[in-house]
This record gives C-alpha cells, sequence and structure tokens, in this order.
C-alpha cells in the first residue's frame, strides 16, 4: 500500500462511516488510487469519493417517503413531541427516547436509542437513520453510528403549522398522516355490529372516493341520511394502516357534512369515481407498503408450489394433510382450488394469490374437471402441472389489494380475467416514438 | 424482505451485446443476509438477473456428452437468444428433448455469462420455465420489450445530453424520476461500454425492425391451414377407437392453436364431412 495515502484513507473511512454503515476501506483506496492515476488531484479526489458515497448511500428522505427497512438515509424533521422510556434490551435496562417526527408533508414516530437531550420544538437533521415497521407503520430509529444536528428553528414550520389537519386528494394519504380532511364520495356502505368491551355497537364500513383512489373507511359515529353515492367534506378522520393500506376513521372528532354534488363543483362524480382504475406499472405497486383496489397486468412467470387442489379444514380454513388440522385434529378436509403466481410486467414482480373462483376463470376449468384430471393421473400434482402448462407465459390481469409481506408484495384478487390483447394502439404509439408514424409511412411509399 | 428479480424484456439483440458481468464478491450478502445476485449490465443499462423471451424455436441439439445438455435458438425480430438447459434444468430439458421445432415459446430464465480465455464473451439463458405459446402472446411481448426498450434509450439519450457521469450523472437521472436500477445500470454502462448516440440509433432501428415485424411473420407459421393441421392430428391419434374431443384440444393447444382456433378447425371438418362424432365427445375421421 502507497504509505503516502494512508493517513487520507483513514480520514476518508472516518468521514464516510458518519454517512454510511458499509465502509470498505479497501474499497476506498482503490477508488482513491484510481483516481490519483487519472491525475485528479488529492483534494478534489477526496471530494469526488465523498460525494459518490453520499448521493449512493445517503438518501436525504421526506417522511413521506419513508418505508420500513430503510438503512443509512437522512431526514430533517422537528419534534413533535418526545418522552423517556426504559425498556429492557437483552436483560439491560436502557433508557430510549421516542416521539413524533414531523416535516412540510409528513409525520411518523422516531426511537432514539442514545440521548441527543431532544426537546419538543427542536429541529433535527439525523444522519444514518434506519427505520422499521411499528403498528403498521414506519418508524424513524437512530442511535450510536447516527449523526443527530440541531438546526435552525426556521427550517421548517411551527408545530402548530405542521400538526394541522391537512386537506389531501384520497392517492395522498399516506402512513405518515396521522389524521387527514376530504371531499369524497361514499361507494360502498354498510352496517355491522361489533362487541367493544362488552358492549354491542354499531358501526359503518365502507369506501370512499375521489378522482384519485379509493380507501376503506370505517366510522363510529353514526352517519344517518347518507348512503352509497353521497358525497361528503369531512375534517379530521384518523388514518390508521392495515396490511399497508391506510383506512380512514370517522369518530367523534371528525366533522362531517353532506355536500349537494348537484350545486358544488367537483372534480368527480359517482360514476367516474366507481369506474376500473387504470392497471398500474409493478414497479410502483412495489414501492407501497400496500395498495387498495389496483390493478396489474403482467406475464405469468411461474405457478409456484401450493398451486393446485388443496384441502382444508371445515373449521378453521387453514390448508390441511391428510384430513388432520393441526389445530382441530382429526376431521372431513373440505376439497378446494386455488393459484399462486408470480405476475411480472418487466417493471416489477408480485405475488398473486387467486381463490377458487377465479382460479377457474384463469385456468380454463373447473374445480370437478381438476379433480378428474387427479383422478385420472393418479397423483395430486396433476393439476399442478397442468396449471403451469395452461398458464406459465400468459398474460394476467389481476385486481384487489396489495400489501408487503417477507415474501415480496403480494395481491390478493378480488377479481382476474385474461386481458384483451388490443395492441394496435399500442404499436401506433411505438411507430410515432420511433418517428415512423403511418402518415409518413404512407408518404415514403 | 425477498425481493424477487424483475424478469426484463429485451430483445436479443441488446442481450447478445452484453459483455459486462457484475458478479458479487464471495463473501458478499446484502442487508436481508441473502446473498446479492448476479446481473449481466447490458450497453443500455439494463440490470439482467432474470428475464422473459418470447420467439421461435428453430433448433434444438443435444450438445451434452456425459451427461444430456439441450441448447435451442430462440429466436426475435432482432436475433436469437441461446437457451442451455442441462441436468440441473430437468423440467426445461425434457421440454425440448421433446418438443418439435418450430414453434412459439416463452422462456424465463436467469441470464448466464461465460467468458472463455481468448477474450470473447457468450451471453445465454438458464431456463427456470419454458411453454408453448400463441402467436398473440409473442406479439404482445414484442409490444412490451419494445415499450421498454424505448424507456431505456430515452433515458440513455438523457445521460449522453447531460455530459455528466459517475455520481453526478446517478443524481441527475434520479431527479429526472429514473427508476433507481436503470440509474445504476446506465452510469455502469457508460463508464464499461461508452455507450453513444450511434448505438442508441442502432438499437431504435432495430426496435422499429421488431415492431415493423409484428403480424407479418404469421404468415409463414401458418401456411397450413388449422383443419389441416387438426386433421393431421387426429389421424395421429386415432388409434381405432376415436378420438377425444377434449385430449384433441390439449394436445393440439400444447402445438400452440389457440381454443377458438381448433374449435373452429373441428366445427369445418365436421361441416365439411371429412369428420363425425360417432357419440357425444368422440371424433373419428372419414376415411
Ligand atoms: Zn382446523
Amino acid at each position: 500500500m502507497n504509505n503516502k495515502l494512508a493517513p487520507h484513507i483513514e480520514e476518508l473511512t472516518k468521514a464516510l462511516e458518519s454517512i454510511s454503515t458499509n465502509i470498505d476501506e479497501s474499497q476506498i483506496q482503490e477508488e482513491l488510487e484510481k483516481l490519483l492515476d487519472f491525475r485528479v488531484p488529492l483534494d478534489e479526489a477526496k471530494r469526488t469519493i465523498i460525494r459518490k458515497y453520499k448521493s449512493a448511500s445517503m438518501p436525504v428522505m421526506k417522511i413521506r417517503n419513508i418505508t420500513a427497512g430503510l438503512k443509512g438515509f437522512e431526514v430533517t424533521g422537528r419534534i413533535i413531541d418526545v418522552t423517556e422510556k426504559s425498556v429492557n434490551l437483552r436483560g439491560k435496562d436502557t433508557i430510549i427516547f421516542s416521539g413524533t417526527l414531523a416535516d412540510e408533508d409528513g409525520a411518523c414516530s422516531f426511537t432514539a436509542w442514545s440521548n441527543y437531550s431532544l426537546k419538543i420544538g427542536d429541529v433535527i437533521r439525523i444522519k444514518n437513520a434506519y427505520s422499521r415497521s411499528w403498528h403498521n407503520r414506519s418508524e424513524v430509529n437512530f442511535g450510536e453510528r447516527s449523526h443527530v444536528e440541531k438546526l435552525p428553528d426556521d427550517v421548517l414550520p411551527s408545530i402548530d403549522e405542521l400538526t394541522k389537519t391537512p386537506v389531501k386528494k384520497l392517492r395522498d394519504v399516506a402512513n405518515t398522516d396521522l389524521s387527514v380532511s376530504s371531499v369524497t364520495v361514499i361507494l360502498e356502505f354498510s352496517h355491522r355490529n361489533i362487541n367493544v368491551k362488552g358492549e354491542e355497537v354499531t358501526i359503518v364500513e365502507g369506501v370512499l372516493a375521489d378522482e384519485t383512489a379509493k380507501l376503506p373507511f370505517t366510522s363510529w359515529v353514526p352517519l344517518d341520511g347518507l348512503d352509497i353515492g353521497s358525497t361528503i367534506r369531512f375534517e379530521k378522520a384518523s388514518v390508521r394502516m392495515f396490511r399497508g393500506v391506510p383506512s380512514l376513521n370517522l369518530n367523534d372528532n371528525t366533522t362531517i357534512n353532506a355536500v349537494d354534488a348537484s350545486t358544488e363543483e367537483l372534480p368527480f362524480t359517482f360514476e367516474s369515481a366507481n369506474m376500473v382504475p387504470e392497471s398500474v406499472p409493478i414497479s410502483e405497486i412495489m414501492e407501497k407498503d400496500g395498495m387498495f383496489d389496483v390493478i396489474a397486468l403482467g406475464n405469468i412467470i411461474s405457478i409456484r408450489p401450493g398451486s393446485g387442489i388443496i384441502t382444508r379444514c371445515p373449521d378453521c380454513n387453514r390448508v390441511i394433510q391428510k384430513n388432520t388440522c393441526r389445530v382441530h385434529g382429526t376431521v372431513e378436509g373440505v376439497k378446494d382450488m386455488r393459484i399462486k403466481a408470480i405476475l411480472d410486467d418487466g417493471t416489477g414482480a408480485i405475488s398473486v394469490m387467486l381463490n377458487r373462483e377465479l382460479s377457474e376463470i384463469a385456468y380454463g376449468r373447473s374445480m370437478v374437471e381438476a379433480e378428474n384430471i387427479i383422478q385420472k393421473a393418479m397423483s395430486q400434482d396433476a393439476v399442478f402441472e397442468d396449471m403451469r402448462q395452461v398458464l406459465t407465459g400468459k398474460y394476467l390481469a389481476v385486481r384487489g389489494n396489495t400489501s408487503s409481506t417477507e415474501f415480496g408484495v403480494m395481491l390478493v384478487s378480488k377479481s382476474a380475467w385474461m386481458p384483451d390483447n388490443n395492441i394496435n394502439e399500442r404499436v401506433n404509439a411505438l411507430m410515432k416514438r420511433l418517428g415512423n408514424n403511418k402518415e409518413e409511412e404512407a408518404d415514403n411509399g | 424482505m425477498v425481493e424477487r428479480e424483475v424478469a426484463q424484456r429485451l430483445f436479443a439483440k441488446e442481450f447478445n451485446d452484453s459483455k459486462f458481468n457484475i458478479h458479487p464478491k464471495p463473501d458478499e450478502v446484502n442487508h436481508d443476509g441473502g446473498h446479492a445476485p448476479n446481473f449481466i449490465v447490458s450497453p443500455l443499462g439494463s440490470k439482467i438477473n432474470r428475464l422473459f423471451a418470447a420467439g421461435v424455436v428453430t433448433e434444438i441439439d443435444n450438445i451434452g456428452t456425459e451427461h444430456d445438455l439441450w441448447r435451442a435458438r430462440v429466436v426475435d425480430p432482432s436475433g436469437a437468444f441461446i437457451v442451455y438447459a442441462g441436468q440441473y434444468q430437468p423440467e426445461a430439458a425434457i421440454f425440448l428433448s421433446t418438443m418439435e421445432v418450430p414453434a412459439y415459446v416463452s422462456v424465463v430464465g436467469k441470464a448466464r455469462i461465460y467468458e472463455p480465455e481468448d477474450g470473447s464473451v457468450f451471453v445465454s439463458i438458464r431456463p427456470e420455465d419454458i411453454n408453448v405459446i400463441d402467436a398473440d402472446i409473442r406479439d404482445r411481448w414484442i409490444v412490451d420489450a419494445a415499450e421498454l426498450t424505448l424507456d431505456r434509450i430515452d433515458a440513455f439519450s438523457m445521460a449522453l445530453a447531460s455530459g455528466l457521469s459517475g455520481s453526478e450523472l446517478f443524481e441527475h437521472l434520479v431527479q429526472n424520476n429514473i427508476p433507481n436500477g436503470l440509474v445504476e445500470g446506465i452510469v455502469l454502462a457508460l463508464d464499461y461500454y461508452h455507450t453513444d448516440a450511434d448505438y442508441l440509433q442502432k438499437l431504435k432501428d432495430t426496435v422499429l425492425d421488431c415492431v415493423k415485424s409484428i403480424g407479418s411473420g404469421s404468415g409463414d407459421e401458418n401456411a397450413v391451414p388449422d383443419e389441416d393441421l387438426i386433421l393431421e392430428l387426429m389421424n395421429e391419434m386415432d388409434t381405432g377407437k376415436g378420438i377425444d374431443y377434449a385430449e384433441l384440444i390439449i394436445i393440439a393447444k400444447s402445438r400452440g392453436m389457440a381454443e377458438n382456433v381448433i374449435v373452429a378447425a373441428v366445427r369445418k371438418l365436421l361441416a365439411k364431412g371429412m369428420c363425425y362424432e360417432p357419440k357425444i365427445g368422440i371424433l373419428k375421421v372419414v376415411s
């Protein structure tokens, strides 16, 4: 090793450790030597390397873009509240600080594993923070390897400003909203009785929509006079997360008013909001923790094991083998059919689940026909194999909700169909992009 | 969370121009403890771990010595994907060893690179799944691949126009909403291949040829009328007791015919009196 470089490499390593957890000294040496070989001045070479690592490994995040499981990012926010807690960590009592952090368009909870003397109202910049999932939301975490810096107060709006309930379109409601206000139309609406601490309570469940998205809602207050098709303006609905999808909670703190859609100019109607959504590139679905009512379209590039004819416990619906449920013992199993597939559109890949009814549509055979295949072939795998042959490579469109699981993003289908092969329009658009549209072609002879 | 590697859509030309392999160091593991995946970077910046291709199988050879090793050429309008299936891809090997050429197939598999000592580089596909498809799926695949290839060409043009490289280019492209994976690929490809405007234009011409080919190729493959194919198949299947209609559909489908085409062909044969239905679900050829 070039001894003259040693102190510089050490300096770079130290500087970079504060922004990334993944610094390899020999790699830095290699990069520095390469730049010097190109006769880049030493100072400039060092700056280049720092810039490179900063941009590659230290993305600057807005709170609304933070998903669980990120590492080594930078975030700036104002402390909305903070409390000191004593937790037992691997047998040791440890003091941690947790609270809420907010920027202009989002808020999230945080946990600080070291004492940074954080006070309510402080504006802080955290470098080398990481995130994890906490109560179905993302939480910012920082500790010994992070750098926390107090910034001037005017970098962010005041606490009052930051905690004001924002008026949002449904598409923009995220797990970083504590509450939202909006104008929407009711697409689905039903009453349900549930038991809360021994008391029977009637709640309303349904789906709200505007021109940008649909979201499920639950109302803990009666919605007299409202029904499917009603347009409402609500203020301060609290946002809950369920399987990565935001859900709106209307409660005592929420103001709800009916809107007369015939006199007020709105960018949507019941009909337009209730239309079948456009399909979304799978890469976009993968970026989110969960999405409500989306359509994905792609090729089935794999039929996963577990597809085919299965047996379920009649009591708990678990998939069972040899008529034995691990909870209910020996039972009379109920036959069912399902498909687990990987859908890939060239931008991303998700797992797709189809129930019996949708499997029959996609597969093109009824469950009875499938059972006959098993009997004829005398093999339980015969249907799985046949499904692979029928479906692998085919185009499939599915509609449903997505959620992020440890095996990647999964879409549980509410409907599924073989999409039409309408390529003419797309071919024309391609020809235009290629500067070769039909008129031109005709001119050229 | 384990994220599945996306199956890239690209034409054989772009794939076969690829020479740049990024293999993780043996001890390198990613955040989730899994091994970092292998990538081939194309001159357009596609980071290819897995790909999904569709085309016509024109040749299948067993080139193995000790063990079977099947090599197939899957041809798209720009060139041929080479597919190898050996003892560790038993299903694909059986598929290739029994299929008749030519036929439309789709292949999903891992991108492989072979670099013999002499400095040459060969890329191929190690199949995870191969299946027979119809001409509709093939055409649609061309449209998908064309759209995504043009997206890459556009992003690469933006990169060239900026005059930037390295981390500055990275930032520039991310700020312009180019997906992260592609941004990484473009920065790497620019450094390795020095991809220039001439190459982008060449690829654009390739895309144009591919799009123009849609629909026109079907003349050759479907030169034999569907009824003749079905009739030939019925003769092949009939062992004297007649042909099970359902079975006929399954087998004809496995040879790449769509169900509605098969049904229409059988109806025509029945109407022409070239076959009859001695009992429901059973067909017999009039000899
Ligand atoms: Zn059970």
